[in-house]
């Protein structure tokens, strides 16, 4: 056990990133530590016909196009732009990507309102400055910058969360790959090495905020990362995020089958409610992404753990339903309430099992939260 | 023989044997797979009559097919297609390909109701192996056809299940799937049969395949594992592999039982024809080639072979009458109804024209086939080739085959650079901001992924997957997306086209007969008509088809522009969009119903009549129809009888409204262009009014039947009366009707009211009084508005008393508290725009004439009810009333008397002094009084 909170990727999977660039013997382009096919592997796990020796699991959900086209867009002389709904890994498979490529995932730029472009390219050490004047050594390079020096890959969370001047920084950065240092009379410009990208994320849901010049969107190749409605799949993802969940808070505490179903029943009846709504009031103001069920479960089971009886139960699960999903008084506890009494009390006479118990936990949640 | 027989493929099977020990732990079940398949092929390519697998829409098929006719030179192929659909195939050189073979019944007889209309279509492209067999063998001399499969009749008779949409839906869905097109639904809800249906009948053998053969879809596999490899094999390479597939298939997983069982009936019926042809015809087997799918190329019923055994009975077909015919179909159609990748069927045609270039095979064609270019030189088929004996036995491709590395197409990159480019501007044309940088990294994504994915080559897929990669942003600017631009890039959808002379006479007919309208209606899209029938009267003829045609053919087919057809009308303009090319197939399936469109429309309506939904008004729809299209005086008679036998049976009031509309019209028309009026007609009004009688009381009471309806009856009596009694009709009837009715609605008894003051029982003071009445108490002001809805729907049976509803509305405009009215007047609103369409202008009209036009005059104005008071004060009293008679028979008792002396009595008259009643009270009562002036004057 490390003792980080959360390991990046290439720290967690340190040992299995070296044992698959030890056997790797597929081309690789520029300076990347394993070649496209071995990070495929890395991120979509093996199978038997792989004819590995050892079984590297799954780590990403989703189509495996989805992922190809990642991997050859970074190969190729564009940035590449993941974008979907929140909750639906776009972060989580960038982080993958970069770990994989470059062994470093940690060079992020996090877009927020009050990004300014000095934390894109660089800033200066005020002091040092005052000190001994502006060299390289007074310069403090962004985390664009230094992948740019190290040939990695160098990530923007959220870009359009920043403003469009921000954003426009990236431009010439994606085109001539280097950045000029106007301040400094020689060695002013940082020419990236081999290997450089950038794998930006953006949030569909904020589409028009600050909208992409077409000239950035150009030198971006997209990727939609689509919500995961595959009922199969979803079931993998939260299962695997939940063990890891619990691995890292060290909790001994098993969720039962029957209990996810009704997870993943619960979202999928939502859903189906929202995509039939007719307007913003009608429709709960999440966007039921996996990751907002991986969250319910979280909540459920170290509420279970820490003020229950240790077992998670249909009632605990469904009043961390109703906490997480209502926000929005009084029209998401309406909806909640709709679909309490209009889904799942006529599915717990009909089918029993844990849904009586879910009913129950969902009511006296939402009577103590009206 | 039999040593031969083992030695062939005994290498393979050594091999097998050890690998299956090998995986599985000794001799199982994989084994037995295994070895089973090997049998499989074995007997396939030892069977004395050759049989040749195919896989539907596969290039590599046709091209091995057109090879092999070349060479082979059979004389008899047998082709697994429905056997009765045959005489049709020749008719394929007039048509564009795409297009689909239909069988298709409306008379059923043997099957259930509401399967009706049966239709099984068999599309047919031109890059498949069943079009080479077809073209070869109708082209060259001596060589027979026969299609051995069960007929489009045995298709729904072993349909168990009834669900005739066994077909799986189109399972390359997901997120990715585009939008339907209007081109995928040209076969309508056919069922689909198609020549070499091969695809793994159990989910998780096809995902393991895609998984492993990193492709998206079961077309990107069958291109990429078989297609390719196969591209230029040997024909028996090419038949061991594909016998090989379809045994694999077959023995990993047959499918569900049902569908099993109909597969091997089909062999069965197949060997079992094929065999009896034989016999007849006392043809060689090594002379003919039998064309199947892979799937049933691989059987092991017993009555496989020319020497299976003769045990399967073919039964009978129902008596259900089948009509046969062409209709044109698109790639799109095909790929919706098998359940194909969306492209993957023009992928397959634009692949096929390349292998046909680079292979310089010489394809077979339909002599005279529309749609393509004419051969530069004239095929060699005048020159027959000897046909080569094969007499060396079949060898072990397979263990090669399936030795060899995949075979990786080398890159082609001319091919790969025109599609990058090509993309490019068709994105740019769709509104896309791509540009040169973005066909360079097209080209490079696609080559990156195909390396990715262990191929040299991009595939048509890989491409599409590269393009959107670079060129989708977050929004489609237009109407298509990029995946969609590449697909219509590589071939697009191609629709077929049925050629004139291979359509039904109906359908031939009807393009004759609009002829003179100098259109070219074969084309598909609108195309607008202008008929100036006051200058070419020949053009009233196509206005009458083309009103046919309206009526019968789907919306869209032929839409009036301009100029509309009534009864009693000449049509001297008008103008039509006609999109008879566009909807091809609905008037090639008119073609199935008649010899012409007037035979197809007296059907229909005729159905229509005499179906067990009939009600009164559809029957008089169906005379109206008949007057206006057919022109058809006899017709119209008889549909017209048939509506009198339904209002006698019918019980219900429900179609009032309707029927009155109709009727009323027929009556006028008949009557200013006939100079009798129809027997049937006579009759209909006479029995309408008897029954219209009969039923008014009930309708009254009647919560279902509602205002609007029992106004239209009563619209009926009155405004039928005059023909009605002139015909022997009894008023009497009606006024007996009337006062049996006791309505408790109000707006049913506001209008028995007007109906009473109509007949002269209820004056219009009566009726005043009581709307005052009901006014003037605070427990029934609320339910006035619906006193006034009856009398608005008054309006229709006694147009006359049209001023009267003016001043009940006026009145409670008036006189109606707020909350009554308000919440009314929408309800008021909403009433008249949609039941009181003809009432409105009457009711407006008759404003008009009462209230005064301009607004000067409005203060001066007194409404004429109010004005009419003083002149009823004049008239005497009810109470002065009384006394009127007996004052003049007191002055002339002469009449009384005699009378009184007539009857035996003997009259004496007496003299009433008028005197003050509560007088003569006081004066016999005393007591009251007396007390009462004590009572005062002690005040």
């Amino acid at each position: 056990m490390s003792d980080l909170l959360r390991a990046p990727a290439e720290i967690k999977y340190a040992e299995e990133l070296d044992w698959l660039e030890s056997v790797d013997d597929n081309p690789k382009p520029f300076s990347w530590r394993l070649s496209p096919k071995m990070i495929r592997l890395f991120i979509l796990g093996s199978e038997r016909s792989d004819g590995l020796d050892r079984e590297i699991p799954q780590k990403w959900f989703g189509d495996r196009s989805f992922v190809e086209r990642a991997i050859v867009t970074l190969a190729s002389d564009r940035g590449l732009l993941l974008i979907g709904d929140p909750g639906t890994g776009k972060s989580w498979l960038a982080e993958l990507l970069s770990a994989a490529i470059s062994r470093n995932s940690t060079l992020v730029v996090q877009g927020t309102a009050g990004t300014t472009e000095d934390h894109i390219k660089y800033s200066w050490n005020v002091s040092m400055v005052i000190a001994k004047g502006q060299s390289r050594e007074s310069m403090i390079p962004s985390p664009i910058m230094t992948a740019m020096e190290n040939g990695a890959i160098g990530r923007f969370e959220e870009l359009t969360r920043s403003t469009s001047d921000v954003q426009d920084a990236l431009i010439s950065i994606l085109s001539e790959k280097y950045i000029s240092v106007p301040e400094l009379d020689s060695d002013n410009i940082v020419f990236a090495k081999p290997g450089f990208s950038i794998i930006a994320t953006a949030n569909s849901r904020d589409r028009g905020v600050n909208d992409l010049s077409s000239a950035l969107k150009r030198r971006f190749n997209f990727v939609r990362i689509p919500v995961v409605t595959n009922k199969k799949s979803e079931a993998e993802i939260v299962r695997f995020r939940t063990e890891e969940l619990l691995r890292r808070h060290q909790i001994e505490l098993d969720v039962p089958p029957n209990l996810l179903d009704v997870l993943l029943q619960s979202f999928a009846d939502l859903r189906a409610s929202a995509a039939a709504a007719g307007s913003d009031d009608e429709k709960l103001e999440s966007a039921l992404s996996t990751a907002e069920q991986i969250g319910v479960l979280e909540d459920a089971v170290l509420h279970s753990n820490f003020f229950g009886e240790r077992a998670l139960t249909a009632h605990t699960l469904a009043s961390s339903l109703v906490g997480s999903l209502a926000r929005r008084e009084p029209e998401d506890l309406a909806i909640l309430n709709k679909y309490l009494h209009g889904v799942v009390e006529p599915r717990s006479k009909e089918e029993g099992g844990s849904w009586p118990e879910f009913l129950a936990g969902g009511r006296d949640a939402i009577a103590t939260l009206s | 023989m039999s040593g031969a027989h083992e030695s062939t493929f005994a290498g393979l099977r050594g091999q097998l044997q050890e690998a299956a020990a090998a995986f599985a732990d000794g001799p199982d079940a994989l084994e037995g797979i295994l070895l089973g398949i090997v049998d499989d092929v074995d007997r396939a390519v030892r069977e004395p009559l050759e049989i040749f697998p195919v896989c539907h829409h596969s290039p590599a098929s046709a091209l091995a097919m057109a090879r092999r006719l070349r060479e082979k030179q059979p004389k008899v192929v047998y082709l697994e297609l429905c056997e009765d659909m045959a005489p049709l195939l020749t008719e394929l050189r007039n048509c564009r390909l795409p297009v689909a073979v239909q069988a298709f019944a409306t008379e059923i007889d043997g099957f259930p109701a509401e399967w009706s209309p049966l239709s099984v279509v068999a599309p047919i492209t031109e890059a498949s192996a069943e079009y080479q067999a077809i073209a070869y063998a109708l082209d060259t001399p001596g060589v027979e056809l026969v299609l051995v499969d069960r007929s489009s009749d045995h298709v729904f008779q072993w349909d168990a299940r009834g669900t005739h949409s066994a077909e799986p839906p189109a399972q390359n869905g997901g997120a990715d799937a585009p939008p339907a097109e209007e081109e995928a639904a040209l076969h309508g809800d056919a069922v689909g049969v198609e020549i070499g249906d091969l695809r793994p009948r159990f989910a998780e053998l096809e995902e393991h395949l895609l998984r492993h053969g990193k492709v998206r879809h079961w077309s990107e596999w069958w291109h990429q594992y078989v297609e390719v490899p196969l591209g230029d094999s040997d024909h028996d390479t090419y038949r061991q592999v594909m016998l090989l597939i379809g045994s694999l298939f077959r023995r990993l997983a047959p499918g569900e039982p049902n569908r099993v069982r109909v597969d091997e009936d089909r062999e069965r019926y197949m060997w079992t024809r094929m065999r009896a042809h034989l016999a007849a015809t006392g043809a060689d087997p090594a002379d003919c080639l039998y064309v199947c799918g892979a799937f049933h190329a691989a059987s092991r019923v017993a009555e496989f072979g020319v020497h299976g055994t003769d045990t399967f009975e073919i039964g009978p077909r129902t008596a259900t009458t089948w009509q046969h015919g062409l209709i044109p179909s698109s790639h799109a159609a095909i790929e919706a109804q098998f359940g194909l990748a969306a492209g993957s069927v023009s992928i397959a045609a634009t692949v096929w024209a390349k292998n046909v270039k680079r292979t310089r095979v010489q394809p077979y064609r339909l002599d005279g086939q529309t749609g393509t270019k004419k051969p530069a030189r004239p095929r060699k088929t005048a020159v027959a080739l000897a046909p080569v004996p094969q007499t060396s036995p079949p060898t072990d491709k397979l263990t090669g085959f399936l030795r060899q590395p995949p075979v990786l197409d080398g890159l082609d990159e001319a091919e790969l650079l025109g599609w990058s480019v090509e993309i490019v501007r068709a994105a740019r044309r769709n509104g896309y901001l791509a540009s040169t940088a973005d066909a360079i990294a097209v080209f490079e994504t696609s080559i990156l992924l195909a390396g990715m994915r262990d191929r040299a080559k991009p595939t048509p897929y890989d491409f599409q997957d590269a393009a959107v990669t670079c060129i989708e942003k977050d929004t489609v600017p237009g109407r298509r997306d990029v995946r969609r631009l590449v697909d219509i890039m590589m071939g697009g959808d191609r629709t077929g086209q049925v050629g004139y002379d291979a359509l039904p006479p109906l359908a031939r007919d009807v393009h004759d007969r609009l002829a003179p309208l100098e259109l070219k209606l074969q084309q598909r899209g609108v195309q607008r008509a202008l008929l100036d029938i006051a200058a070419q009267p020949e053009l009233e003829r196509c206005s009458d088809v083309l009103w046919m045609l309206r009526y019968l053919m789907p919306h869209g087919a032929a839409r009036p522009i301009m100029g509309e057809r009534k009864l009693g009308e000449r049509p001297i303009q008008e103008s039509w969009d006609l999109a008879l090319g566009t909807h091809q197939r609905a008037l090639i399936e008119l073609g199935y119903e008649g010899v012409s469109i007037e035979q197809v429309l007296e059907q229909r309506l005729r159905r229509t009549a005499y179906g067990s939904q009939a009600t009164t008004a559809t029957v008089l729809e169906t005379v109206e129809d008949a007057a206006l299209y057919l022109r058809s005086r006899r017709l119209a008679d008889e549909l017209g009888t048939r509506a009198l036998e339904v209002l006698a049976a019918e019980r219900s009031v429900d179609g009032a409204p309707e029927v009155l509309r109709r009727v009323r019209r027929l009556l006028s028309h008949y009557r200013t262009s006939e100079p009798v009026l129809p027997q049937w007609i006579e009759s209909f009004v006479k029995t309408g009014y008897a029954h219209y009688c009969t039923l008014l009381p009930t309708a009254c009471t009647d919560e279902d039947a509602t205002v609007r309806q029992v106004a239209a009856m009563l619209g009926f009596l009155f405004s039928m009366e005059g023909l009605a009694l002139s015909l022997g009709c009894d008023r009497t009837q009606l006024e007996l009707a009337v006062s049996q009715s006791h309505p408790e609605d109000p707006s049913k008894t506001a209008l028995l009211w007007a109906a009473r003051t109509q007949l002269g029982h209820l004056s219009r003071a009566d009726l005043r009084a009581k709307c005052d009445a009901l006014l003037g108490n605070p427990l029934v002001v609320p339910a006035y508005p619906r006193y006034l809805s009856g009398f608005l729907h008054a309006l229709e049976p006694v147009p006359g008393l049209a001023d009267f509803v003016v001043e009940a509305v006026s009145n409670a405009f008036g006189r109606l508290p707020d909350p009554v009215l308000l919440p009314w007047l929408p309800t008021l609103i909403g009433t008249l725009r949609s039941d009181g369409a003809e009432l409105a202008p009457l009711l407006i009209r008759e404003a008009g004439r009462i209230f005064p036009g301009r607004l000067a005059a409005l203060d001066a104005w007194t409404p004429p009810w109010r004005s009419q008071p003083e002149a009823h004060t004049a008239e005497p009293t009810p109470g002065a009333d009384t006394g009127h008679g007996v004052t003049l028979l007191a002055a002339h008792p002469a009449t009384c008397d005699a009378l009184a002396g007539l009857l035996g009595c003997d009259g004496t008259w007496q003299t009433a002094p008028p005197a003050p009643h509560g007088a003569t009270l006081t004066r016999a009562h005393p007591d009251t009084a007396i007390a009462l002036e004590a009572l005062l004057a002690g005040r």
